[in-house]
């Protein structure tokens, strides 16, 4: 069983009378399988927020299904077993996390014991002992997406929905986030998130989404994705004359100088290949060969333009 | 268990709010200044000061009953901190009836505050107050947890500010609702008078629960009369619970 599901999601806000309606999310169909990090990448205003919404029941579906854990997403039984992170996440300013993640436990269902256990176990996790008599008022970012990742996890929820999880925070932050992601993996929990920072998205997720103007364009395993082509391939190459050097920079798409010797990126193997064999012919060693791949982020950037 | 939660939550929330206590001490400062207004009028300032009591623990509790009911469900919206609760396992409607009762709550203690206050100093000065006064301030109580239920509903309905207006328009014009039946003869075979007599209906009959005057005068109030505004009460406010819950069941948030 797959752990989220979408079939024809769709959600179409009504504007004011006479200004027509605007289509947020067009016709998902997704399937996130269990114990998986799921990464759901698009551009602001694609329908990433929609769609976290219309999981955690907080908007109605114009059309079609979605089911968390086998239940209905608005049914009681998929709620028990969500864990929710909003985007810069907002508490109750005047309680403590101590009272926050008492109050969210008092939601989920936990009897006063159980939210006792909950509240060792997650400030020892999410390093709240120290913080857990101060008011939320005066909280940094940081530890207010701990506190969030706090409260998402009350209960134990086996599916765990975040939106931008990593968005704000300074470098030890979103470290701190990318490698609870990984353990909370793990331990077997499934976890979708939505987020711009490639490069995190890239090391966590085991598959991703990329939805452009509210339509999935593609999903599916990371090196899968971005295996599929070079980018481009760069050639180093010592002891290369002017002239050849000039000759083999104008088919070049970049060329420079180093210690290494002359650097050129071509956009392809055969343009590599006949540079190479140009200029061992001149006389060059042959430094470096290197194909690079696409990242993420030009696979992710390639996407975004073809659909514009 | 969840209503609860939510219920003790809003009570929290606004007792760690200034603004309760501000209000709080206008209301004490009118019950202590009623003493002026009975020196100027000989014997009667017992009377003046248990009308002017009553009168401002039903006003101020209308203001607390307004401006925060009408912020209830909103504010949760506008700060987003209602992401994080509705997505959790409970009803829409244990969420609104929660917040109402963690209101009402806080309108009881209000209410029980200010009748004490008011007793203490009646009792000081050498007054001797019957139940008809207990029994007017849980009326008011009773107008409070009304007014409470009209705020909450438009609090799921419409921002704020028009939520405030209009439940104030509805408690100035629920004093008044007997002008719409005892119209004069000009109004009759109008479709204005048809207009008038369903409002009389619909709106609700505040001055059911304004029984200042007997308290003052201490004239004994019957117990069945009493028992009835209760029922209204209750019936009338049962009725706007149901429909806030409804407002905000398939409200996107």
């Amino acid at each position: 069983m797959d752990a989220i599901v979408t079939h024809d999601l769709t959600k179409t806000y009504q504007s004011h009378v006479g200004r027509g309606s605007v289509t947020s999310l067009d016709g998902l169909n997704l399937a996130v399988q269990q114990n998986e990090v799921f990464g759901f990448l698009g551009k602001n205003g694609a329908g990433k927020t929609t769609t976290i919404k219309l999981l955690c029941s907080l908007l109605r579906p114009t059309r079609g299904t979605a089911s968390v854990m086998g239940f209905d997403a608005r049914s009681r039984k998929a709620r028990q077993r969500i864990g929710y992170l909003p985007e810069n996440p907002y508490f109750y300013e005047y309680l403590n996390p101590r009272e926050t993640l008492d109050f969210y436990g008092q939601l989920q269902g936990l009897d006063r014991s159980e939210r006792a256990a909950e509240w060792l176990k997650l400030s020892e996790c999410l390093d709240l002992a120290t913080i857990a008599d101060q008011r939320v008022r005066g909280f940094s970012k940081g530890m207010r997406q701990r506190l969030g990742f706090a409260v998402a996890l009350v209960g134990d929820p086996p599916a765990l929905i975040l939106d931008e999880p990593m968005s704000g925070l300074d470098p030890m932050g979103r470290r701190m986030i990318r490698e609870l992601i990984l353990r909370l993996r793990d331990e077997g929990k499934t976890i979708f998130f939505s987020s711009h920072v490639l490069g995190d998205v890239e090391q966590i997720c085991d598959r991703v989404g990329i939805l452009v103007k509210g339509k999935l364009v593609v999903q599916g395993r990371i090196e899968e994705l971005i295996a599929q082509r070079f980018h481009k391939v760069e050639v180093i190459l010592h002891g290369l004359n002017e002239t050849a050097a000039a000759a083999l920079a104008a088919d070049a798409k970049l060329a420079r100088v180093s210690e290494a010797g002359r650097h050129f990126v071509y956009d392809d193997l055969d343009s590599a290949n006949e540079a190479v064999r140009a200029g061992q012919a001149a006389g060059a060693k042959l430094v470096e060969f290197t194909p690079v791949r696409d990242s993420l982020e030009d696979y992710f950037m390639r996407h975004q333009e073809i659909e514009s | 268990m969840r209503i609860w939660a939510v219920a003790h939550n809003t009570f929290r929330e606004a007792v760690r709010d200034r603004v309760l206590y501000v209000l709080v001490f206008f209301a004490a400062a009118s019950i202590f200044g009623s003493k002026a207004l009975g020196w100027i009028s000989i014997g009667q300032d017992i009377k003046i000061m248990v009308d002017i009591s009553l009168a401002a623990i039903s006003v101020f509790g209308v203001l607390i009953a307004i401006f925060v009911g009408t912020n209830l469900v909103h504010k949760e919206i506008d700060k987003r901190t209602i992401y994080t609760i509705l997505c959790r396992p409970m009803a829409r409607y244990e969420f609104v009836l929660g917040k109402c009762l963690g209101l009402a709550g806080l309108l009881a203690v209000v209410v029980f505050v200010m009748t004490a206050i008011a007793a203490v100093y009646v009792f000081l000065l050498g007054g001797r107050l019957t139940s008809s006064f207990y029994l007017a301030a849980l009326l008011i109580y009773w107008k409070l947890l009304l007014i409470t239920a009209l705020a909450v509903l438009l609090s799921a309905l419409t921002a704020p500010i028009l939520g405030a207006i209009i439940v104030f328009a509805a408690y100035v014009v629920g004093h008044a609702t007997n002008i719409f039946i005892n119209l004069p003869p000009q109004f009759d075979g109008t479709v204005s008078k048809q207009v008038l007599q369903a409002l009389y209906y619909v709106l609700p009959n505040l001055s059911h629960f304004d029984i200042a005057s007997e308290a003052a005068n201490g004239v004994a109030i019957a117990p069945s009369y009493v028992v009835w505004a209760l029922a209204y009460g209750t019936v009338y406010t049962a009725m706007l619970l149901t429909l806030a819950a409804l407002a905000f069941e398939d409200k996107d948030v």
